[in-house]
């Protein structure tokens, strides 16, 4: 091994150590910060501005509120292009800028891997809108929103406390994404709910005659199925299914109102999908939200996502105090490692939160969220 | 009543089935080859109707369009992929047409993209009703359209000198070169008449459903091969027959709730048994033929 070689690595070596010995002082920030990485530019920017004008919107509040007994928050958002790849690099930066607790990020793919990393420094976060079950696969992750492989459930709790007595289903039975669903709706829907039953297969199906028929008597149709077999169920159900039934989907309608050549305004029926956001509510927190959103931000990025955000950034908030009140020791200048088990202590232990985004929301020990799903309704019946 | 509208719903897709199917069964009979493309000749005169929507408004000069341009195409593929391979081995001649469906997929991926567009122009919404029954008018066009193709059929086949030209080819195609027949261009006209029914059978897919992909024409394609086998492939009757059989199974399996998720296995189900029964389906010529 040439001399040379060997100075510059120890050299290196030094720097290693040292830059731990900096990163083992604790933070050396006055205020709390929280970590965002979401798409700001880019295809799907709509959602990570909806979470960063939202998140940032809670954080001034709070500071105007005093922040947390006399501490403000800092919010740090960071893009991501919805880009995995770029989760790395805005990740080492938020912890270089001493990051205590983060949001995560907003869409699932690149959540995943914050997972990971925020996994292996116990950073806690509580993301709004990355839904893959995986995301909260570590013990440091919550969400905000309903977890892809919840939504049987919950939209079967919806429908248990609608009163009806019989409801349709239409569902693609080979597809895992609709049969889980299906499969987990059924079995947590009241046995005294008859259900009528259609289906289909192959992803090239279009003549749907068949499955209308079936379905036609039915005033409520779960369909939990993309949108674009949705849209062509509905196009052809015109005059078969009665004008004011309901279609009710799943996160697989969200974009149904922009198919291509749909043209949701010509469907007699009322379509809605399982959510936990009301963006046309006018009263309540979530109409409270919207009021204060649109003062500052306008209607453009108003969204479910947003709403989790704002809902995110006060859940942190309340989880913080509440520990604070109960004796925990909570400091600008503590490890984000040491507040993560004060927060997971808060979230696992009956904390609950309402806001925005529902009444009474608490967390299961595996990050799921617990809380109940509304109809948000994309086109009344006409 | 629940059986008796899904019995009709089956006589519309099956009406479709036999238009289709009635396209393999020609070609398989006089060009005796089993044209695998078939299929997305339908899918190709979907995309032609669509562009002739935008450009021009109305459904049936779209439809026109799309017969002519289909026809066009079918001689084409006929001329370039087939004919070449006249005194082939069947075995070529099948890959081959398997070889142009992807073309045709693929080339539509290529220029509309993958996404399914809608159409609802074609749509033809509304129908009678009879007491409890209701009947759309779709189903009744897919109805008197299949009834109306099946009768000129027979007759320009039985009576018109081309046709009996297409059945002295179909019954040996060396014979009637010597009488005189110009085989290939009889195989053409095959072609050409098959691939205008293709074009028919994708209007009345387009009007029950109206969304267009470049995979639409497959599963259809299929289940009609499969429709034409059951029937008897080579027999204009038995392409009816298979098709409307097919179709009503089809419809009733998916209106029983314990069928519905097996629906594709009846159907295939109906293939084996009518095999194992009368190997050359219902109303196929039964006879010898070395493999």
């Amino acid at each position: 091994m040439n001399k040379m070689f060997v100075k510059i690595l120890s050299l290196c070596l030094c720097l290693v150590l040292a830059s731990g010995a900096l990163v083992a002082c604790g933070n050396k920030n006055d205020s709390y910060v929280i970590g965002l990485s979401g798409p700001l530019t880019g295809g799907a920017s709509v959602y990570g501005t909806a979470v960063k004008n939202a998140a940032q919107l809670a954080v001034d509040e709070i500071n105007a509120a005093g922040g947390l007994n006399g501490v403000n928050f800092t919010l740090l958002a960071l893009d991501d292009q919805h880009d995995a790849s770029k989760v790395a690099t805005n990740y080492a930066s938020m912890v270089d800028q001493g990051m205590h607790v983060s949001l995560g990020c907003v869409t699932s793919n690149p959540c995943l891997e914050f997972c990971t990393l925020s996994k292996a420094d116990n950073v806690f976060f509580l993301t709004p809108s990355a839904s893959a079950n995986d995301v909260v696969k570590e013990d440091n992750a919550y969400q905000m929103c309903f977890a892809d492989g919840n939504q049987g459930s919950v939209a079967a709790d919806y429908v248990n406390g609608l009163g009806l007595t019989e409801i349709g289903i239409f569902y693609k039975s080979d597809d895992p994404y609709s049969q889980g669903i299906y499969e987990q709706f059924k079995a947590n829907l009241n046995s005294s709910i008859k259900t009528v039953e259609a289906l289909f297969t192959d992803a090239n199906t279009s003549d749907f005659s068949a499955q209308i028929d079936t379905l036609k008597g039915c005033s409520f149709i779960f369909m939990p199925i993309y949108y674009t077999p949705a849209s062509l169920f509905m196009t052809q159900a015109k005059g078969k299914v009665a004008d004011n039934a309901t279609y009710y989907g799943c996160d697989g309608f969200d974009g149904i109102e922009s198919a291509e050549g749909f043209k949701i305004a010509e469907i007699p029926q009322k379509i809605s999908m399982l959510s936990h956001f009301n963006s046309k509510a006018t009263e309540g927190k979530a109409g409270d939200f919207i009021k204060k959103y649109t003062e500052k931000y306008g209607t453009e990025t108003l969204n479910q996502f947003g709403a989790a955000a704002y809902d995110c950034v006060y859940a942190i908030y309340n989880a913080m105090k509440a520990a604070a009140d109960a004796g925990e020791n909570i400091s600008p200048d503590m490890t984000a490692s040491d507040l993560c088990e004060i927060l997971k202590k808060q979230f696992n232990g009956g904390f609950s939160y309402s806001g925005a985004t529902g009444e009474n929301i608490k967390w299961q020990s595996s990050g799921f969220v617990d809380k109940t799903a509304i109809a948000y309704v994309i086109k009344e019946a006409n | 009543m629940d059986f008796l509208s899904a019995l009709i719903n089956g006589l519309s897709s099956g009406g479709t089935y036999a238009i289709i199917a009635l396209g393999y069964t020609m070609v398989y009979g006089i060009a005796k080859m089993l044209n695998f493309a078939h299929g997305d000749v339908i899918m190709v005169g979907g995309y032609t109707m669509f562009l002739t929507l935008m450009a021009l408004g109305h459904p049936l000069v779209a439809l026109a369009a799309a017969t002519v341009f289909c026809v066009i195409l079918g001689v084409t593929i006929e001329r370039l992929a087939y004919r070449p391979l006249r005194g082939a081995s069947p075995l070529a001649v099948l890959i081959t047409a398997i070889g142009v469906s992807f073309l045709l997929q693929s080339l539509a991926q290529i220029i509309f993209g993958s996404s399914p567009k809608m159409l609802v122009q074609l749509q033809i919404s509304g129908g009678i009703t009879l007491g409890a029954l209701s009947i759309d008018y779709s189903t009744l066009l897919t109805l008197a359209v299949t009834a109306v193709v099946m009768v000129v059929l027979s007759l320009f086949v039985k009576y018109s000198k081309t046709g009996r030209a297409m059945v002295a080819v179909s019954e040996d195609r060396d014979a009637a070169l010597l009488m005189g027949v110009n085989t290939n261009a009889i195989i053409a006209i095959t072609f050409a008449i098959g691939s205008a029914l293709a074009a028919i059978a994708g209007y009345l897919m387009l009007c029950k459903a109206p969304s267009l992909s470049n995979t639409m024409g497959a599963m259809p394609g299929i289940k009609a091969f499969t429709a034409a086998v059951i029937g008897g492939i080579g027999s204009i009757p038995g392409a009816m027959l298979g098709g409307i059989l097919l179709g009503v199974v089809e419809s009733i399996s998916y209106s029983v709730p314990a069928l519905a998720p097996f629906t594709d296995a009846v159907e295939f189900s109906i293939l084996i048994l009518v095999l194992l029964v009368r190997p050359s389906g219902i109303l196929g010529k039964m006879r010898r033929e070395k493999v």
